[in-house]
């Protein structure tokens, strides 16, 4: 397989890009162009559903987001944009919110859109089923007008976390009049979702494609601009870059494609890869001490073993320069919330032993001790990762007992059973870290068969004090200092951190104008794409 | 011959019930359930919400009085509920067998067609430079990875030629009525059954030779020459029909592994089949569906097995006069 450093990638993917961004420049005061077939796909597999109230993942909430919306948009540059919602303001104490919605608005079934649909969506959806802890503080909801709905806390909630709500994967806004009085999860609906969105869903032909048609009542009658959005599904990354070669494909979001073929796509112009459009969902690779095992429970050894691995090596080897070694427990994608005054562990095996050594590990018969690591075979990197991870515990003199299980036993070993020494998973994280990213440290966040959270033990309850303050302080400037806080201590105590922040990559036609301009671009509507042929 | 139908017959039902006894304790054993699958997918942390889940989906049951329950649904001919994909087992399954049979269907009968051609070539122009040719072209077949043949016949004929499309069954959102949609299928089925087809050609290739060379050996193939028979009707009418047997058998024995085959055909080429569906099912360990499709994939091959002893009595005078 041919090796391609960091620099080359990122130099032949910059060659790529620069071409097509000048093109992109060159038609930046055309006017978007009207019609045709745009034929998308993703870096995964087909979802289970077209809707999973509750998430499902990536993949449902790829297709879902195309029909039904939410309430606003957080762009790029993290500014929130309406969406169903005109106006979101807070009341001085912070402890309710008022939010216009947007009239003349109706679901794809003709009925019309009212604050009923976004009451109920918000009590009998996003409060019990996709909210989860985030709308903890939640009382109430309630209609003030027929376009008009308040929001009622126990408690000051600030800004920028309730937007990020009702911008995000958990604010999508359900039709009441095909929802209520039904079990919302297992409704038939989720397989033909009926929204407000700019496209309709045409057929789903399982285990091929989706496809949507244009809205022709969508409320804003300037869009969107496709005719046709066809989803696609190829399980096989060199299958979609063929795909891609022979025409059949316009777009593919989420590292569709293998990380070598990308230069070579890019190379001609025809292709541009965009790494832009995932600021709200930051993909790492962590690592984390399982705080009920005496072996790993030291903070030397946590150190010992963190000093053990090269990052740079790993971003570069194992994610072909697709991304970076991560500094604390916020990525750096987070604009808003990252810092690197944080305590980091550079690359430094002689430090690491001099560690292990004081920490009343010393080598003996070829061994200081034995860990168990469990690396979530999810992934493809996952496995060369744990390899990784072995060989540079080996190094130092820890024996490593290495298990890469299939995906469903992963979730099971280490967030059920807690069944790991040391184990290497991924989360993804938005830019609010409450309580995406928080839940990973704090006490709450320790709850036995619930994935993606505390599955290592820690707690700490000055990291408990600083989320509790975190969750109500209302001043942004504040609230950043707090976060900063956060972050310093869990990566002084490092339970887990990431190791890697991952640069996911949406590869498209040159001609495929418009993508990549939200925090979260899979999730959002696609309204504004055109395609300039 | 009605007797032996009936008696093939009933013998699938023992077998089918042995297949789901057999799968559902094998399920049981893998670690992790669909509902630590579920929970996760879903970003489910409420103990209740899990709990209440467990309740739903009668994972609180002991796994005997799950199977029994699973048992007693299979006999009333219900599959089951599949949670993950919000819809009933037996539809999610009729949805992607047609694919599954279609491209099952023709990679065998390419199977059939290159292999016992080749085998019948190289049989008679024993050690020439065409009995190579099919001698090495089999073995070439026979350990290249599907995946990999599936990629680089896609990369000559999608992306170089651009013949034939990359993926897919059909042209979407193409609707000219009934004719053109067979061959619009019948044009995404060329590259994924040749793919298939030709590892299996393979194996068909030698056994058709080694077959066709033993039976050339036999005395009633000398008597048939001395009666002076054209070589062409020597070989056509007697070794040929002799020879084919030893396939007959391999055929039955294939169709079963044709879907483990298919699963990563499928994969390359975005074919909406079961063998997609069944990787899926199985890594998330979504059994009431991996059970679905093993009853019914078994149920093929039982069926498929009956046919070819069936066929036998057809081709050997020798079993129908036992």
């Amino acid at each position: 397989m041919p090796h391609f450093s960091r620099r080359q990638f990122l130099a032949a993917s910059a060659a790529g890009l620069i071409a097509t961004r000048l093109d992109g420049l060159a038609h930046a005061d055309t006017a978007a162009k009207r019609g045709g077939t745009l034929v998308a796909s993703w870096g995964g597999f087909e979802p289970q559903s077209l809707f999973v109230p509750p998430g499902g993942g990536s993949s449902p909430y790829f297709t879902a987001t195309k029909t039904v919306e939410r309430l606003l948009r957080l762009t790029s540059d993290l500014k929130f944009e309406p969406v169903l919602a005109l106006d979101v303001k807070a009341d001085e104490d912070f402890r309710s919110y008022t939010i216009k919605l947007r009239p003349n608005v109706t679901w794809h079934d003709g009925r019309e859109f009212t604050a009923d649909d976004v009451v109920f969506s918000v009590l009998d959806y996003w409060k019990p089923i996709s909210g989860g802890v985030s709308l903890k503080a939640l009382t109430g909801a309630e209609k003030v007008d027929q376009h008009t709905v308040r929001l009622m806390f126990d408690q000051p909630v600030p800004e920028f976390f309730l937007k990020s709500i009702l911008s995000g994967k958990a604010g999508l806004v359900i039709p009441k009049h095909i929802y209520a009085g039904t079990n919302i999860i297992t409704n038939p609906a989720n397989n033909a979702p009926i929204g407000t969105g700019p496209f309709k869903v045409k057929e789903w032909v399982r285990g091929s494609h989706v496809e949507y048609t244009r809205n022709e009542r969508y409320w804003d009658p300037a869009l969107p601009h496709l005719d046709r959005l066809v989803i696609r599904w190829w399980r096989d990354p060199a299958s979609r870059s063929a795909a891609f070669e022979a025409g059949q494909l316009d777009i593919a979001a989420f590292n569709p494609v293998p990380p070598p073929d990308i230069p070579r796509l890019t190379a001609n112009g025809k292709f541009v890869a965009e790494t832009k459009g995932y600021a709200n969902s930051a993909w790492v690779a962590t690592i984390e001490f399982n705080s009920r095992r005496d072996v790993v429970k030291a903070r030397e050894v946590k150190y010992a073993l963190l000093h053990a691995i090269d990052r740079e090596f790993i971003a570069d080897t194992i994610y072909f320069g697709r991304a970076r070694p991560s500094i604390g427990a916020i990525s750096s994608s987070n604009t808003m919330f990252f810092s690197k005054d944080v305590p980091t562990y550079s690359f430094d095996p002689k430090k690491a032993a001099k560690l292990l050594d004081a920490a009343g590990y010393p080598v003996k018969g070829g061994s200081r001790f034995k860990v168990n690591v469990v690396s979530a075979g999810w992934f493809e990197e996952n496995v060369k990762l744990g390899q990784y991870v072995k060989q540079a515990f080996e190094d130092v003199g820890v024996t490593v007992d290495l298990a890469i299980p299939d995906r469903a036993t992963s979730l099971k070993r280490i967030y059920t059973d807690y069944d790991f020494d040391v184990a290497i998973s991924n989360n993804s994280a938005s830019i609010e870290p409450v309580p995406q990213t928080t839940q990973y440290y704090t006490t709450d966040g320790i709850v036995k068969g619930a994935a993606f959270r505390n599955a290592n033990g820690y707690s700490n309850p000055k990291v408990d004090d600083l989320v509790a303050n975190i969750a109500v302080e209302t001043d942004p400037a504040k609230r950043v200092v707090l976060v900063h806080d956060f972050n310093r201590v869990v990566s002084t105590d490092a339970p887990l951190l990431p190791l890697i922040d991952l640069e996911p990559v949406t590869i498209a036609r040159a001609d495929v104008r418009n993508h990549s301009r939200d925090a979260d671009f899979m999730g959002e509507s696609w309204s504004d794409l055109w395609l300039d042929r | 011959m009605h007797r032996i139908v009936i008696r093939r017959l009933l013998q699938v039902i023992p077998l089918l019930l042995g297949v789901v006894v057999l799968n559902f304790t094998l399920i049981q054993l893998a670690p992790g359930s669909f509902l630590d699958v579920m929970t996760a997918e879903q970003q489910i942390s409420d103990p209740a919400m899990i709990e209440r889940l467990r309740e739903t989906y009668g994972l609180n049951d002991p796994a005997p009085i799950q199977l029994a329950k699973y048992l007693w649904s299979v006999l009333r001919l219900d599959l089951g509920f599949s949670y993950r994909q919000n819809a009933p087992v037996f539809s999610v399954i009729m949805d992607h067998l047609p694919a599954t049979v279609i491209l099952m269907l023709a990679s065998i009968g390419i199977a059939l067609l290159v292999g016992v051609t080749a085998g019948v070539l190289a049989s008679v122009k024993v050690n020439t430079i065409w009995d190579n040719l099919v001698s090495i072209s089999a073995v070439f077949f026979f350990a290249a990875p599907s995946f990999w043949l599936g990629i680089m016949l896609t990369v000559l004929f999608a992306v170089k030629l651009g013949w034939l499309p990359v993926g897919g069954m059909r042209t979407i959102g193409a609707d000219n009525g009934a004719l053109a949609a067979t061959f619009d299928v019948l044009h995404h089925l060329v590259l994924p059954a040749t793919a298939l087809g030709l590892f299996y050609a393979a194996t068909y290739a030698r056994m058709m030779r080694a077959s066709m060379l033993e039976v050339f050996r036999l005395d009633f193939v000398r008597t048939a020459r001395s009666k002076g028979l054209s070589r062409a009707r020597v070989v056509m009418a007697h070794v040929l029909r002799n020879a084919l047997l030893p396939i007959v058998t391999l055929l039955g024995l294939q169709l079963g592994t044709v879907l483990g085959g298919s699963v990563v055909i499928e994969a390359v080429f975005s074919w909406p089949g079961l063998g997609s569906l069944l990787l899926d099912s199985v890594m998330s360990r979504n059994y009431p569906m991996v059970l679905g499709i093993l009853v019914l994939s078994s149920l093929v091959v039982a069926v498929a097995n009956a046919a070819v002893d069936l066929l036998y009595f057809r081709l050997d005078p020798r079993i129908r006069a036992r």
